[in-house]
C-alpha cells in the first residue's frame, strides 16, 4: 500500500509480460523513454546484456531529479554511472524472490551522487517487501550467494525433509506443507528471539533424544561445510559474471 | 580422614597428587597398594610421602575412604580379596569404567551386610586439579558419604552427583576427553610447526589456546557457537579455517568419538557381567599374586574366569 498502482509505469519491448502489470492496475508502455520522462524513481530490471543499450536510450532524458535503482545482476555502480549522466543518483539493489510475498531480503548500495535522502526513501519503500538494508557494494554478490540463490537451497532442503517423511510413511502433500511450516516457524523464532541459532538448536535437543540423533546424521554428512560451499560458489559466480 | 588406593597406577597417582596439592589431605594420610612394585607411579607415590604397601588388606584397614583404582577386569578379584576386611564404616569408591554399583554391592554383601559403595568417574586432569568427576551413590551410601566424596573430588576439579545410568556417557565425554584434547593439541602443534613455529612454542601456544577457550566458555553465559562467531571476522582467517574443519566433518568425528567410548564402556561392562573376560586379558603376574591371597577364588572353566561368582566365601 505504499504506492498506488496508478503511479507505477512499466515498459517492455513486447506485451508478453505487461499484461500482469495492467492487471495490478499499473500503466504500461513500450517506450522506455516515457518511463523516465514520467517517473522520478526508475527501476532498471532488464537482463544484463540488454542494459547497456537501454541506458544509452534513456540517457538523454535522465536528470538530476531522477533516482535510478538498478536491479540488474552483475552490473556495477561504476558501470551504471559511466553509462548515465554524471551526478545521476544511482543505487543498486539486490532483492530475492520472497519479496513477492513481502518476506524478501534485500540489500542496496548507493553510488557517489545518491545521498541519505535517497537511501531513506528506498529503504522506506522497500521495507514493505521485507528486510531491507544498505550495505557496501562488495556485499551484493555475497547476498546473491546467501539469499538470492539461498532461496533455492531452502527449497531443496524442504523437498528433502518431505521426502524423508514420505519414506517414513507420510503422504507427500502433507509432508510438503509441514516441511514448509517447519522452516517458516524456525525462521520466525530466529528472527523474533534474536538468539544464536546454535542456542536454539541446543534448546530442541533433549539428551539422547530424537533430535540429537538426527543432527548427528547431518554432521556426518558435513552439511555445514556443504552449505558454506554453496554460498561461496554462488558468490564467486556472481563476481565472475560481473567481470564479463 | 584417611584415604586408601587399591592400585598404584596413573589414577591413584593423579588423585593422590591432586589431593595433596589441594591441601585437603596430607600425604601420610594416604595409603596405596599394588602387587606390582615396578610401576613408575609407585616410586612417584613414595616420593610424595604416600604410604605404599604390597598388601591390599593393609590399605583397607588403614583407610576410611577406599578408592578402587584398578582396571575393570581386576575389580572382582580385588573385591574377593579385601571383602572380608570391608566394614560398615568404609566408603568404597570405584573408579572403574563400566563396573556397576550393583555388581560391586552383590560381591561385597557376601562379606558385609551394608557396604557403602559409590561409583565415580573422573579423569586424569585431577592431577592438576582440573578434573571432571561425577559420582552416583549406592544403596547403603548416605547423603553425607556422597558429600564427603564430593568435597574430596571438588578439591581437584569439578565434581557433581549424577544418576548412575549417565556415567557411561560421562566416560565417553570427559573420561576419554583429555585424550581427544591431547590428540587435537598434537595436531595443532603440527600445524604450527608446518607453518614455521618451533615445536615447543607451538605446543605451548596450542595448549594455552585450548585452555583459554575452555576457560572463556566456563566463565561465559554465551553459547559456544556465539563465542566461535565472536572470533570469526567476515572473510577473515578464522572462518576460512573453520570451513576446513566443517568439510572434514570435525563435529561428527567428535560426536562419533564420544559415542564410541560410551558404547565400548557399556560393552566392557556387559562382557564383565557375562563373565566373558579371559584370564589372558589380565596380566599373569597380577592374577597369580591375587590368587595367592585369595584361595577361595574359583576358576569356573579352563580358559574362562568366573568374575562375579555367587559362591559365598566359606568361613
Amino acid at each position: 500500500g505504499k504506492v498506488p498502482a496508478g503511479n507505477i509505469l512499466a515498459s517492455a519491448p513486447s506485451d508478453k509480460n505487461l499484461e500482469s502489470w495492467r492487471e495490478l492496475g499499473c500503466r504500461t508502455t513500450h517506450c522506455n523513454l516515457e518511463v523516465v520522462q514520467r517517473s522520478t524513481l526508475v527501476f532498471l530490471a532488464t537482463k544484463p546484456h540488454v542494459l547497456p543499450g537501454v541506458l544509452e536510450e534513456i540517457r538523454p532524458a535522465v536528470g538530476s531529479h531522477h533516482i535510478v535503482v538498478s536491479l540488474v545482476a552483475g552490473v556495477t555502480i561504476q558501470t551504471l554511472q559511466k553509462l548515465l549522466p554524471p551526478w545521476t543518483k544511482v543505487l543498486r539493489l539486490m532483492p530475492n524472490l520472497p519479496c513477492v510475498v513481502q518476506a524478501g531480503a534485500m540489500v542496496f548500495s548507493r553510488g557517489s551522487s545518491a545521498g541519505d535522502e535517497e537511501s531513506a526513501l528506498l529503504r522506506a519503500l522497500l521495507s514493505s517487501c521485507g528486510l531491507c538494508e544498505e550495505v557496501p557494494e562488495s556485499y551484493l554478490d555475497i547476498h546473491t550467494g546467501l539469499s538470492g540463490s539461498g532461496v533455492a537451497y531452502v527449497y531443496l532442503f524442504a523437498e528433502a525433509l518431505a521426502e524423508g517423511a514420505v519414506k517414513m510413511g507420510m503422504p507427500g502433500a502433507l509432508a510438503g506443507r509441514i516441511a514448509a511450516q517447519t522452516l517458516l516457524g524456525a525462521a520466525k523464532m530466529l528472527l523474533e528471539t534474536g538468539e544464536h541459532p546454535a542456542k536454539l538448536r541446543g534448546d530442541v535437543c533433549t539428551p539422547g533424544g530424537t533430535t540429537i540423533h538426527a543432527l548427528h546424521q547431518l554432521e556426518k554428512g558435513a552439511l555445514r561445510a556443504t552449505v558454506m560451499n554453496a554460498v561461496e560458489a554462488a558468490t564467486n559466480r556472481a563476481a565472475d559474471m560481473a567481470k564479463r | 580422614m584417611s584415604v586408601g588406593f587399591i592400585g598404584a597406577g596413573q589414577l591413584a597417582f593423579a588423585l593422590a597428587r591432586g589431593f595433596t596439592a589441594a591441601g585437603v589431605l596430607a600425604a601420610h594420610k594416604i595409603t596405596a597398594s599394588s602387587p606390582d612394585t615396578d610401576l613408575p607411579t609407585v616410586s612417584r607415590l613414595r616420593k610424595m610421602g604416600v604410604n605404599f604397601t604390597v598388601s591390599n588388606k593393609d590399605t583397607v584397614k588403614s583407610s576410611d575412604v577406599l578408592f578402587l583404582a584398578v582396571k575393570p577386569p581386576i575389580i572382582p578379584f580385588i573385591l574377593e580379596e579385601v571383602g572380608p576386611d570391608i566394614e560398615a564404616r568404609h566408603i568404597v569408591v570405584s573408579c572403574a569404567a563400566g563396573v556397576t554399583i550393583n555388581s560391586i554391592e552383590k560381591k561385597l554383601c557376601t562379606f558385609c551386610p551394608t557396604p557403602k559403595v559409590i561409583r565415580c568417574m573422573t579423569n586424569t586432569p585431577v592431577i592438576v586439579r582440573e578434573g571432571a568427576t561425577v559420582y552416583a551413590t549406592g544403596t547403603h551410601a548416605d547423603v553425607e558419604d556422597g558429600k564427603l566424596l564430593e568435597q574430596l573430588m571438588a578439591s581437584v576439579g569439578f565434581c557433581t552427583e549424577v544418576e548412575e545410568d549417565l556415567i557411561d556417557a560421562v566416560t565417553g565425554l570427559s573420561g576419554s576427553g583429555p585424550a581427544y584434547a591431547f590428540t587435537a593439541l598434537d595436531a595443532l602443534a603440527d600445524g604450527g610447526v608446518k607453518m614455521g613455529l618451533p615445536r615447543r612454542l607451538a605446543v605451548r601456544l596450542g595448549a594455552q589456546a585450548l585452555l583459554g577457550a575452555a576457560k572463556m566458555l566456563l566463565e561465559s553465559e554465551q553459547h559456544p557457537g556465539q563465542l566461535k562467531d565472536n572470533v570469526c571476522s567476515p572473510g577473515g582467517a578464522t572462518i576460512h579455517a573453520l570451513h576446513f574443519l566443517e568439510s572434514g566433518g570435525f563435529r561428527s568425528l567428535l560426536i562419533n568419538a564420544v559415542e564410541a567410548s560410551c558404547i565400548r564402556t557399556r560393552e566392557l561392562q556387559h562382557l564383565a557381567d557375562q563373565e566373558k573376560i579371559s584370564p589372558a586379558a589380565i596380566k599373569k603376574t597380577l592374577l597369580d599374586k591375587v590368587k595367592l591371597e585369595s584361595p577361595s577364588l574359583s576358576v569356573a572353566s579352563a580358559g574362562k574366569v568366573s568374575l562375579f561368582t555367587n559362591k559365598s566365601k566359606k568361613n
